[in-house]
């Protein structure tokens, strides 16, 4: 288990934004965390970084307790990208991705042909070879976008957690940075934890699935069986079904709009 | 390091630095020669070699050369604090002499003089006559006391570097309140000297001045290496700064020391130089873009470029009775600030 937690519960003043939450993750997984807009998604996401302390439960790194650790040592293992960060803006797309070498350099260190060759792959991998001189503010959303994924990578950890990875960016890059999970996933091991929003590209991406409501865990499990549930339809208070698109295809669920008629005149 | 950054620059900057090392160099010895006491320059130059009358010795070595280091060092001062502070508050405003450090040494240096002038020199009316030598300390502990509240004051409220300037701002002003009520209370004759030193002046600085700044400057320049990337991150979100492996409030305290060091001595030794932090690194960034070493290795030129001819031009703009270096900069300043805003918005 490279990640794990039990029992953890993050509360903001009174209010409990997460109670009693626990999730374990195998190797090279990719787990989607869904619910409702306020469930602790992103919450569940920051304690799992050791970015929140909870008050109750705790977090293991493997064995270690992730809050005994420095954050440099967390750094190396476990990479971390919230919702839409901010960068100054005149920065460039390959000075964003060396500071992902941070935890690997430390203050003194200079970078070597090992820290050189994590850059150069984390740009190609995220198709950012030829933007790497550009500033960020120079760049569209999705560009932005996967330069933040592609400084995460260049930590080379072996656990990546990713809020909302896809929201703002249009369904052509939604699809790319969700292939780039994938393989990431398949083809190095990486652990993959993401919040996202949008129910069929969780169902079509993740090996398994957690489901937030109110900071409660209310399904943990494979996507299959989340979509017999019928929880998707109750916790989200939609009308819909799941339906099989073609045979190997992963279950997709329907969303039925309300339908009005015009007036008669 | 930065292979990538600095290929675009790269180019630039060699001829970058040996400008700036020809200004700074060329800025000096105007100081030196240049000056309301008319010199031979036969004079300055049989001085430099060790003779010369001793008119001209005093004048040169004893007045302008300890003026001029002395101006040197605190123009570092200010300008790196100012790039350290814009740095880990994210505020391109950010300015010690706008957020309680300076506010906090001028407060102190006031009490300081009151108490010494009252109880210990009742009758002394000039500054010479004044405790001057122990003034720098005072500055400095009163800088480093006001950082210590902000801090704390911040720490409380959760550290966000938007809550620090605020802090800053309104602990600022409540010290400049304090120590303004105080002088006007004080009321007295010696309002000038206190006056003359709130608006930041390099008039009559001695050797020790320069000699009380020396070690600050030092240490505030032997920590930039340990610093370099730490502040780096530190000009990202909280969240994606540790989550790079930061240990965000350590590093972030870290610099707010160095911050607090070399303001609040430069105050000491010549009171509050508004703007010089503030103008001093967006015309370096100006001049390096995205170079990020080279913008401060011309923040740190800069700052001693600045505040040597900023005090050139006061002397003998005022002849016998010279504009001090603090007047100059503000109002030299100002449209300098606004032509940099317009430029790079």
């Amino acid at each position: 288990m490279p990640l794990s937690c039990s029992n953890v519960s993050v509360a903001y003043g009174e209010r409990k934004a997460l109670n009693q939450f626990g999730l374990s993750l195998e190797q090279g997984e990719i787990r989607a965390l869904i619910g409702p807009n306020g469930s602790g998604k992103s919450t569940a996401l920051h304690a799992l970084a050791g970015l929140i302390r909870p008050v109750e439960g705790r977090v293991l790194l493997g064995e270690t307790p992730v809050a005994t650790l420095s954050r440099r040592a967390l750094a190396k293992k476990l990479a971390f990208l919230p919702q839409q960060p901010a960068a100054p803006d005149e920065l460039t797309v390959a000075q964003l991705v060396r500071q992902g070498r941070y935890p690997h350099v430390g203050l003194f260190r200079s970078y070597d042909s090992t820290d050189e060759k994590a850059i150069d792959w984390a740009l190609e991998s995220t198709g950012l070879g030829g933007l790497a001189d550009r500033s960020l503010n120079e760049l569209s959303g999705g560009e932005r976008q996967r330069a933040w994924i592609s400084a995460a990578l260049a930590q080379e950890a072996a656990i990546l957690l990713l809020d909302e990875p896809t929201s703002f960016l249009d369904i052509g890059y939604q699809v790319e940075v969700l292939d780039l999970i994938h393989r990431l996933s398949r083809e190095k091991g990486v652990t993959i934890v993401m919040a996202i929003h949008d129910i069929n590209q969780a169902i079509a991406v993740s090996d398994r699935i957690s489901l937030l409501e109110k900071g409660r865990l209310r399904f943990d499990g494979l996507p299959e069986d989340l979509a017999g549930s019928g929880l998707i339809q109750d916790i989200f208070r939609v009308r819909g079904r799941f339906v099989q698109v073609a045979a190997d295809s992963p279950p997709h669920f329907d969303v039925e709009l309300a339908r009005w008629q015009r007036p008669m005149v | 390091m930065n292979a990538v950054a600095s290929t675009r620059a790269g180019s630039n900057a060699g001829w970058i630095v040996f400008a700036l090392v020809a200004v700074t160099t060329a800025s000096i010895v105007a100081a030196a020669l240049l000056g309301v006491a008319d010199i031979s320059h036969n004079d300055i130059m049989a001085v430099l070699k060790g003779n010369g009358s001793d008119e001209a010795r005093a004048i040169i070595l004893d007045i302008r050369l300890p003026r001029i280091v002395t101006g040197v060092l605190a123009g570092i001062h200010f300008a790196l604090a100012g790039f350290l502070l814009q740095a880990i508050t994210r505020n391109p405003l950010a300015d010690p002499s706008l957020m309680g450090i300076s506010q906090g040494a001028t407060l102190s240096v006031t009490t300081f003089l009151m108490f010494t002038v009252y109880i210990f020199q009742p009758g002394s009316n000039t500054l010479a006559e004044l405790p001057v030598a122990w003034l720098p300390a005072a500055g400095l502990a009163g800088g480093l006391l006001a950082g210590g509240i902000i801090y704390l004051l911040a720490f409380r409220l959760g550290l966000s570097a938007m809550r620090i300037t605020l802090c800053g701002v309104a602990v600022g002003a409540v010290l400049h309140a304090i120590a303004i009520g105080l002088i006007a209370g004080w009321g007295s004759a010696r309002i000038e000297i206190i006056l003359e030193w709130l608006s930041g002046s390099l008039y009559a600085r001695t050797w020790d001045h320069a000699l009380f700044l020396l070690p600050f400057t030092i240490a505030g320049l032997l920590m930039l290496p340990v610093i370099y990337r730490p502040l780096r991150l530190l000009h990202f979100d909280a969240t994606v700064a540790q989550s790079f492996g930061l240990a965000y409030r350590r590093q972030f305290s870290i610099v707010l020391v160095v911050v607090c060091m070399l303001a609040s001595s430069a105050v000491g030794a010549v009171g509050p130089l508004v703007f010089v932090g503030l103008i001093v690194p967006h015309m370096a960034k100006f001049i390096a873009g995205r170079n990020f070493v080279l913008s401060l290795a011309l923040t740190i030129g800069l700052g001693a470029i600045v505040v040597t001819l900023g005090d050139l031009i006061g002397r003998l703009l005022g002849q016998a009775e010279e504009i001090p270096i603090g007047v100059v900069t503000a109002i030299v300043g100002v449209p300098l600030l606004l032509a940099l805003l317009r430029k790079t918005t």
